[in-house]
């Protein structure tokens, strides 16, 4: 069933608009300001920046104002933005192991090149409804700052460092898989090319990276509930900043600021490839923007799955992965249902209608014959 | 060159601001391209099979300054107007054959030194929840 255009109702839509912003504003508060929502919805902020697929903190907290908290209609808003602006540069690749490090822990090694830092998480502690925020005060907020401040000791301070990665361990040793020479290595680029099945890894990550977390959550855990049977191991996730540069039109390369990423590389035991050849370790990785430990770790364990697609169950499947965790494609998909379908839902009626008179119909055809074979 | 795009992209605006306000009076500016904004595609790879893909697009300011003739492009992250033209501008000037960039190297000192501390206080409030976490039998 597709839907139809329809003319008309130009007056009731303005309305509608307008009252979608009287809804938004109603309430008579003061306007939430735009530097606030990107300071205090940090999360929300990374979210939609990471699934509209551009990164502009700024932006995404205009979106959010505007989308009134919907996370997928503000990536959707930022989504049409990318398209108005032109492509100027291209980074040189970053490179997340000078990362400045706000969070980095593994599953797999208790002890690891710096050790773990926790960061900025609410992992361990419990997830009790603090009623407090509702009267927070700047006073509050004051109060907590300088207690904040002041424990660090600034005559005792350490110097900033980098670190080594989790994997560098596992490579030294010659655990890992060597890489398939046979996969498509190919660096294609899913705004500028449609995709195409077995995509290339390089298309596979790409998508990811902008796909919807929960979408990629849904079958992240599927596989590692056993639908695929993928059980993977944090071996590092990273969170931080990372910076970027380019080249300019003069021809040099230039720092142009830095970007916030969550890094995770996930340990998969693999079966030897061959009978007689040793196991190896095998690494999905997931590299997003901003802070989405979620989605980071759902992309490396689909990275994992989709190499295996002889498993045969969702999670390893290229398209069903990448098509179903399209946040943008597939809220508008889901939201065109609303749209009018009046006149094939009517031709639908239509049939269904005749179908029922012919059966009712065949029917009484059937009744008068047993009649008829009755009375003889 | 990188490290004076560092401090500039990363310092606070107010002081690039009145810092470029103050000397741009003694040049002769003509800006040949005003800042507007555009998309840079963030290229990664993965860490073991260096596998690279674009991650996604970044909002970035550009812009080109001529100072008494030498040109000097602008460029940041973010819809930051002032900014670029700030780093276009400096860039511009570090180039001009015989200009006195004193000032600038001062000002980019000072920059730097606010930037570091800010960086240091930051890691080492990070550095506190490193933790070495014991393994039940342990206790």
């Amino acid at each position: 069933m597709g839907y139809v255009a329809v003319k008309g109702g130009t007056e009731a839509i303005h309305n509608a608009s307008e009252l979608a912003e009287f809804y938004r504003i109603k309430g008579d508060t003061p306007p939430i300001d735009i530097q606030q929502i990107r300071a205090q919805m940090r999360l929300a902020i990374d979210k939609v920046m990471g699934e509209g697929g551009i990164y502009a903190p700024e932006y995404a907290a205009i979106a959010l104002k505007q989308a009134e908290g919907d996370v997928y209609e503000a990536a959707f808003i930022l989504r049409a933005f990318r398209t108005t602006l032109q492509r100027n540069y291209y980074s040189y690749v970053i490179n997340t192991r000078e990362m400045f490090v706000k969070r980095k822990i593994s599953a797999s090694f208790r002890e690891i090149p710096g050790g773990q830092i926790l960061g900025p998480t609410r992992d361990y502690t419990q997830r009790t409804l603090d009623t407090a925020k509702a009267t927070e005060t700047s006073i509050d907020i004051d109060a907590f700052l300088n207690s904040f401040g002041a424990k660090v000791d600034p005559e005792k301070m350490e110097g900033i460092s980098t670190f080594g990665k989790v994997i560098d361990l596992l490579q030294q040793e010659g655990l890992l898989a060597p890489p398939d020479e046979t996969e498509d290595r190919r660096l294609v680029d899913i705004t500028r090319e449609a995709i195409k099945f077995p995509a290339p890894r390089s298309a596979r990550l790409q998508m990811m990276a902008r796909a919807e977390t929960g979408g990629l959550m849904a079958l992240g855990y599927s596989s590692q509930r056993g639908f695929g049977s993928v059980h993977p191991t944090v071996g590092e996730l990273r969170y931080g900043n990372v910076p970027v540069h380019v080249q300019d039109a003069g021809g040099r390369k230039r720092y142009i600021g830095k970007i916030e990423v969550t890094e995770n590389e996930m340990i998969t035991g693999s079966k030897a490839a061959k009978e007689g050849a040793p196991p190896y370790f095998t690494i999905g990785y997931g590299l997003c923007f901003g802070h989405n430990e979620t989605k980071a770790i759902c992309m490396s364990t689909l990275d994992t799955t989709m190499r295996r697609p002889e498993n045969g169950a969702p999670a390893n499947d290229q398209e069903f992965v990448l098509y179903h965790t399209e946040g943008v494609e597939a809220m508008g998909f889901t939201n065109h249902l609303k749209l009018p379908h009046y006149v094939t839902f009517q031709s639908s009626l239509s049939n269904t209608r005749a179908a029922i008179e012919r059966n009712s119909q065949a029917g009484k055809e059937l009744e008068q014959q047993l009649i008829q074979m009755q009375s003889v | 060159m990188q490290e004076q795009d560092f401090i500039l992209c990363e310092c606070e605006l107010a002081s690039l601001r009145a810092f470029v306000a103050s000397i741009e009076e003694n040049f002769e500016v003509t800006i040949a391209k005003a800042p507007s904004t555009c998309m840079t595609m963030i290229r990664a790879q993965d860490t073991v099979e260096l596998q690279e893909f674009y991650l996604g697009e970044a909002l970035t300011t550009e812009c080109e300054i001529l100072v008494n003739g030498q040109r000097g492009y602008g460029i940041c992250l973010g819809d930051e107007p002032v900014r670029a033209y700030c780093i276009g501008f400096i860039d511009a000037l570090t180039q001009l054959p015989g200009a006195d960039l004193q000032a600038v190297y001062t000002f980019l000192n000072e920059q730097l030194q606010l930037i570091r501390k800010a960086e240091q206080l930051e890691y080492n409030q990070i550095m506190r929840t490193r933790v070495d976490f014991k393994l039940m039998e342990q206790e």
